[in-house]
């Protein structure tokens, strides 16, 4: 996923004044600047002051990226950087009294974490809007919450009851082979594929 | 690898993927999109090299003889590119700007989120900002003799 061409596509062309390239790389890693600023706990304010910060920043080095492939890992440092500083600056101005002794760690396992669950994240949602039109409201109404019931699928999709089971696995079999899912590592799947039964 | 994948897992991950978004404000996300409103810029970098709230000069720069001396309470900041500096000072209701060495043009004042005003620098270089910017900005000059320069982003 490191080197992953659509990521090199979306910052050359952001590079080369897309702005919906630009958007489609907030649209993908905001949900990693996001939890990164809440593994270190800040406020809305404070959050707000290293997104801007963060995505200026990358607007400054779009065209200069030496590996546009690492953007994940570049944000997940950057925004790191940033949250630092804001915290730094608000026990200078509370002279430290009121706040810990210690600037919170974020152990860079934890970073990692985010990195390839915001990767596979982003390359789901791509795979899902990619599917055929029946496919992306069947699969939609199976992870609504709460969950659809088949006779509510049935009746909103006008597929016969006993169609939505073979639909769902066709469907799902689409999802499993589409590009976007094709490009994630065998290491993460296999984390997500395994873990998650081994425990229910 | 993708045969591990089963039904329920991947029905999980994807709704993960989705929750992982709504749990962005729109706020947020609205931020980042405008942000791509300063992208190629092509002007010269001020850097600041003098914040009188900081009290010391912060790379040696030794302030130009001719230039005011202020009092200590007034908050003076100096950016300076090769080719111009750009002195400020904040007053309660305003802040005061020339660029050195004094010329005509303009100067825009820039958000973080895209927004900007233009202000007039007169003949002898001084423009007036009102009221205060809050929250960091940065100011683009650009003077009729073809100069164009932007500052870093800071926060009175």
């Amino acid at each position: 996923m490191r080197d992953d061409p659509s990521v090199v596509a979306l910052v050359t062309r952001a590079a080369n004044g897309d702005k919906d390239a630009w958007n489609e790389i907030i649209e993908r890693y905001g949900p990693l600047v996001w939890s990164i600023c809440m593994r270190y706990r800040l406020k809305n304010q404070d959050i707000e002051d290293v997104g801007q910060t963060v995505w200026l920043l990358l607007v400054e080095q779009l065209g200069k990226l030496r590996e546009p492939a690492a953007l994940p890992g570049w944000l997940a440092t950057t925004t790191q950087r940033e949250c630092l500083r804001v915290l730094t600056a608000a026990r200078k101005a509370e002279d430290a009294v009121t706040l810990d002794d210690t600037l919170p760690i974020v152990d860079a396992a934890v970073i990692e974490e985010e990195i390839l669950a915001a990767e596979r994240n982003a390359a789901l949602r791509t795979a899902l809007g990619e599917l055929p039109l029946r496919c992306r409201q069947l699969v939609t109404m199976l992870i609504s919450d709460p969950p659809s019931s088949y006779a509510e699928i049935s009746a909103t999709l006008q597929i016969p009851m006993g169609s939505i089971g073979p639909q769902r696995s066709r469907c799902l079999e689409r999802l499993r082979r589409s590009s976007a899912l094709a490009r994630l590592g065998a290491g993460e799947m296999r984390v997500k594929g395994t873990g998650d039964e081994s425990h229910a | 690898m993708r045969e591990d994948w089963d039904d329920e897992p991947l029905l999980t991950a994807l709704r993960e993927s989705l929750r992982a978004r709504q749990n962005v404000p729109a706020w947020f996300t609205e931020a980042g999109q405008s942000a791509y409103a300063w992208h190629n810029i092509d002007a010269q970098l001020a850097q600041l090299t003098y914040d009188s709230s900081r009290d010391q000069d912060l790379e040696g720069v030794i302030r130009s003889a001719g230039t005011r001396s202020e009092p200590a309470s007034i908050h003076a900041l100096t950016f300076s590119s090769a080719c111009l500096s750009i002195e400020l000072e904040v007053t309660a209701h305003s802040l005061v700007g020339q660029i050195i060495p004094p010329r005509q043009g303009t100067v825009e004042q820039q958000a973080r989120d895209g927004e900007t005003a233009t202000t007039p620098i007169d003949e002898i270089g001084c423009f007036y900002i009102q009221p205060v910017p809050r929250g960091p900005f940065r100011l683009r000059c650009k003077t009729r003799d073809g100069v164009d320069v932007v500052t870093d982003w800071f926060t009175l």
